[in-house]
């Protein structure tokens, strides 16, 4: 005698063979995540495997199933309580992780030491964001805009298309992983400043840097240290400083060395491209090998085929027929006669509504070595006693938790900033409950079935 | 006990024959890589890198690493530097068939600045480092701790009274420079007494320790600090680094598993006996070995591969016991000797791939409660599955044996036998999995974060249930089951090294390494094959 459809359909879903094949799937699915991790990094596997509808599907089958098989059982009776755990918990736990994932919040922030941050970066998503100023002080917001280029490339034939009133701005092309370096080019741009390539050595540093102005006023600085140089217009007084300026005027560079004990210039002159400067100072020789009157910078990158700490990704941009390239967390100036165009391509920034400053930061490492033992952040939060955020032990703020993460360093190996991780799981009680039902269940049930039941004799699966 | 603890003093008294020559210098306090050890320690550990061995040419590492800074020269002319990777052994020219090298044909190479500065411009891209720039890596750290060693920059022997770090040889002031000059001479003489042994030796090591007692007075006058330096602790690591024991526990180990299988050949009760004894004494010395660590890393020692590997083989030798005292069957206790006793023989035999050494504990992995239950925890589990696999093994040989002759009740007990194992791997994993996502929650906020690792247990653990579930279907019956539980641990083995040394990839890297994937990958696929054969063989069998 058949039974009726719906009957079916439910033993269906209730079947172990089903279940089998489920975990089968989720094991291959999940495995090749690890190899896509392994091969590229943890965005790429996310974007490919974790947050696909292949994954959410076979997930949703699974709660389908368990559902199922708890249905299947019902009348439930006392024999059946490991049983119903095992499973139930499960459910319970999916849950929780639904709700975390619909109404959670994870992102990081990074703060300087002695500085303060409302803004935290959630991984992985992105948005363009683009800004017009014409001619005064006032940015007007032209476009916004979440973008997942790493799924869906902005192409020639399909471009992701802004409108301005000078024409449109075209995002054409996407690269995901890019090595960035910066180009200096010719312009015949009114708005742009002057670029000078130079080189400063003594007997222990040698350095080769580009300076190039934004704007002809604008200043550009290379700091090394001790010291920085500066492209840009000079001041008649130095500012307690050991400083190096150069002051592009025509087809000339006017340049002026000040030290930190005096007001009055060290020494000072006016060279060219090619020239030869000894400041006089600390033995330090000036050359500049290379001198534009008008220069724009530029990225310009290499490609390849995998991700490192050191790859970013970058779109390109066609403005009035000009290309240029623009990279991830960086902003692209467009110019037309009467206005400024701001392109940003940024990792998504949440205010958190309240400032989080970091008073101070200490690391303490291994006796006599630069390897962290631990480290901890002195933290000041709005309208609360100055609290101590160190690994694993976060702290507490309007319903969000602040945990440590990591520190970044400089190149001696002073930590120079803190970072955090920031986050709210309004799924985090259905998870730990589900979990603790799970392993009830499942330490109950093999504890109860002290003899496996030979497949054929059982029946009431 | 009483037995036991005989035994230990017979071993120690054994293995200690010439252990007492040169003690005082072999317990000097050192600093290095973060903590103070014993001198012992930190030669047998200098001596690995560079030569790949605790012991140069049956000398103790204690009695070589010294003698790089009295006599760099002659050291210069020993082969001491080994490189095994064949490529660079070519981009360097030398002799393929050697292992070891003379400092010259290495570091005088003209060839070495050239591979040094590849070596830095590849971290400067900061890509993963491939097996042979890895490779590249060891080679600058052999010729970075050769030379340090021989200019007295890399023994850090007094507390500096300037911060935290210790004062190297090099950097010793008078009064403590004369003192160490003494310590080094008569080191010398004791070297020179050492071959000829006996009374001459003893008087020499005698005056070298009251030598190193002296210097040690200024130690201990200069360590203004408060830095404590436990003087047990010393002790106790150089009783530790000569006693072996995880080495004297496969040996017991290696002797039950041969009364058992004796015993199953000749299928005799009475060497099940012989068999509980050795594991018994096995299981002691493995259990001290294990407590010995804990003692002198200060925290119970999971925290890298050599050391989940030690607690797999215990957990391996409990759990074979204690199913073994219910159900009786005796190839139990055998598979679990057989499972720890390769488990230990690896860990003793491939320093490179499963460092022993004491390393310090990334900051995040520090005094946490979860960390050590939730490792401890799915570790465990590894060890049932790793005993459903030796079963498997046992089960296979069985089945390849003539049908005749196999013993259906045996056959259906050794069934249920991987079928427990099964089951308590399982019911360990899925909380360890679970308390590793309260862990994670709890140091990073985030429950789940399909780390490899991580991930890797979770496939674990879907593995087994499939199989669980599936022999409830019927899909999966004797034969089945036991050839699951072979091949289902090929996913034990991917989560637990292939992630770390395969994948490396992910926030659990402080547990990474390299090395060892050709062996693994060959047993790997041994078994397949093994399981291929017995597949077919029994097919051919059902049909006839």
């Amino acid at each position: 005698m058949k039974k009726p459809w719906p009957t079916r359909i439910l033993k269906a879903l209730a079947s172990i063979k089903l279940a089998v094949f489920i975990m089968v799937g989720l094991i291959i699915l999940i495995a090749a995540g690890t190899i896509i991790e392994s091969r590229l990094d943890a965005e790429a596997a996310k974007k490919m495997i974790y947050d696909t509808w292949w994954m959410t599907g076979l997930m949703a089958l699974l709660a389908t199933s368990l559902t199922a098989v708890l249905i299947d059982r019902w009348p439930w009776k006392v024999r059946h309580v490991p049983f119903i755990c095992a499973h139930i918990g499960i459910l319970v736990l999916m849950l929780g992780a639904v709700l975390t994932v619909k109404f959670g919040l994870d992102g990081t922030i990074t703060i300087p030491i002695g500085e303060d941050s409302r803004y935290i970066v959630l991984p992985g998503q992105t948005d363009i964001l683009v800004y017009a100023s014409f001619g005064g002080n006032g940015m007007t917001k032209l476009h916004e805009e979440a973008v997942d280029f790493f799924r869906h490339p902005p192409t020639v034939e399909n471009p992701v298309r802004i409108n301005s009133d000078a024409g449109t701005i075209d995002l054409i092309d996407y690269r995901k992983y890019v090595l960035p370096k910066k180009q200096v080019l010719v312009t015949d741009e009114a708005t742009a400043g002057a670029g000078v390539r130079f080189q400063i050595q003594n007997s222990r540093v040698s350095v080769v840097e580009w300076l190039v102005q934004r704007r002809p006023e604008a200043m550009a600085t290379h700091d090394f240290g001790p010291a920085q140089i500066h492209l840009g217009v000079a001041p008649t007084l130095g500012r307690g400083k050991n400083e190096i300026w150069l002051t592009a005027i025509g087809d000339k560079i006017h340049w002026v060395v000040y030290r930190k004990d005096a007001d009055e210039p060290f020494a000072k002159g006016v060279t060219e491209e090619g020239g030869k400067v000894q400041t006089g100072w600390m033995g330090l020789e000036l050359r500049i090998l290379r001198y534009l009157p008008k220069a724009r910078e530029e990225w310009d990158f290499d490609e390849i085929d995998h991700p490192t700490p050191l790859t970013t990704s970058a779109v390109k941009v066609r403005f009035l027929g000009k290309e240029h390239w623009l990279l991830l967390d960086d902003t692209l100036r467009l110019f037309t006669q009467t206005t400024a165009y701001m392109v940003s391509y940024l990792h998504r920034r949440i205010d958190l509504g309240f400032p989080i400053a970091l008073k101070s930061f200490e690391m303490v490492p291994y006796e006599g070595t630069s390897k962290a033992k631990e480290y901890r952040s002195h933290v000041q939060l709005p309208g609360a006693p100055e609290e101590v955020i160190s690994m694993n032990e976060p702290a507490k703020y309007q319903g969000l938790t602040i945990y440590q993460a990591s520190f970044q360093n400089d190149e001696s190996g002073k930590p120079v900033a803190s970072v955090f991780s920031v986050n709210s799981d309004p799924g985090r009680v259905w998870k730990y409950l589900g979990a603790l039902i799970i392993s009830v269940g499942i330490i109950w049930l093999f504890y109860s079935r002290r003899r496996p039941k030979a497949a054929a004799t059982t029946k009431d699966v | 006990m009483k037995h036991f603890v005989f035994l230990l003093t017979l071993i120690i008294s054994l293995s200690g024959q010439a252990a007492d020559l040169g003690r005082g210098l072999r317990l000097m306090p050192v600093q290095d890589n973060g903590r103070i050890k014993p001198y012992d320690t930190f030669a047998q550990e200098t001596l690995e890198v560079v030569y790949g061995k605790k012991k140069y040419e049956e000398r103790a590492a204690w009695e070589v690493v010294l003698t790089w800074m009295l006599a760099p020269q002659v050291w210069g002319e020993k082969e001491l530097f080994e490189v095994r990777n064949p490529q660079i052994q070519k981009a360097l020219g030398l002799d393929e068939h050697r292992r070891w090298f003379k400092g010259e044909e290495v570091f005088g190479n003209e060839r070495f600045p050239e591979l040094m500065s590849d070596l830095r411009s590849r971290r400067e891209t900061k890509e993963k480092l491939t097996p042979y720039f890895q490779a590249l890596q060891r080679i600058e750290s052999q010729f970075f701790v050769f030379r340090e060693m021989a200019e007295g920059h890399l023994l850090r022997v007094m507390p500096s009274p300037k911060g935290d770090a210790w004062l190297s040889v090099a950097d010793l002031e008078s009064p403590a420079r004369e003192a160490f000059g003494d310590v080094t001479q008569k080191f010398v003489l004791l070297l020179g007494s050492i071959s000829t042994g006996g009374l001459a030796a003893d008087n020499a090591s005698l005056a070298l320790d009251q030598s190193v007692a002296h210097f040690q007075e200024l130690v201990h006058a200069a360590n203004t600090s408060g830095v404590q330096i436990s003087q047990t602790g010393l002790e106790m690591e150089l009783f530790y680094n000569d006693f072996h024991p995880f080495r004297w526990a496969y040996i017991f180990y290696l002797i039950a598993a041969l009364c058992g299988i004796v015993g199953w050949i000749l299928d005799k009760k009475a060497f099940s006996y012989g068999a509980w004894a050795f594991t018994i004494i096995g299981f002691l010395t493995h259990t001290f070995g294990f407590a010995l660590r804990v003692y002198l890393a200060g925290r119970p020692p999971v925290s890298n591969m050599y050391e989940t590997v030690v607690w797999v083989a215990w957990g391996g030798i409990f759990f074979a016991s204690a199913l073994e005292l219910i159900y009786k069957p005796r190839f139990i206790l055998l598979a679990g000797n057989l499972a720890a006793l390769v488990a230990l023989v690896v860990a003793d035999t491939a320093p490179a791939v499963l460092d022993p050494s004491l390393q310090p504990l990334e900051a995040v992995l520090r005094s946490n409660y979860w960390l050590i239950v939730h490792v401890m925890t799915i570790t465990i589990s590894y060890a049932a599955f790793f005993l459903a696999f030796v079963l498997g093994d046992i089960a296979l040989i069985e089945y390849i044996k003539e049908p005749a002759k196999q013993q259906p009740a045996k056959m259906k007990a050794m069934v249920q036998a991987i079928y427990r194992c099964l089951q308590i791997g399982v019911s360990f994993l899925a909380p360890g999995i679970i308390l590793g996502g309260i862990w994670a929650d709890y140091s990073w906020g985030r429950f789940w974060g399909w780390d490899p690792k991580e991930t890797w247990a979770l496939i674990v653990l879907l593995g087994y249930l499939a199989v669980l579930h599936g022999r409830l279907t019927g899909w999966i019956r004797d034969f089945g089951l036991v050839v699951c539980a072979v091949a289902t641990f090929s996913l034990v083995i991917m989560a637990w090294y292939g992630v770390n040394f395969v994948l490396g990839a992910g926030l659990h890297s402080y547990g990474f390494g390299a090395g060892g994937v050709e062996y693994v990958s060959a047993i790997i696929l041994a078994h397949w094959l093994l399981l291929l054969y017995v597949v077919v063989l029994q097919k051919g069998r059902t049909s006839k």
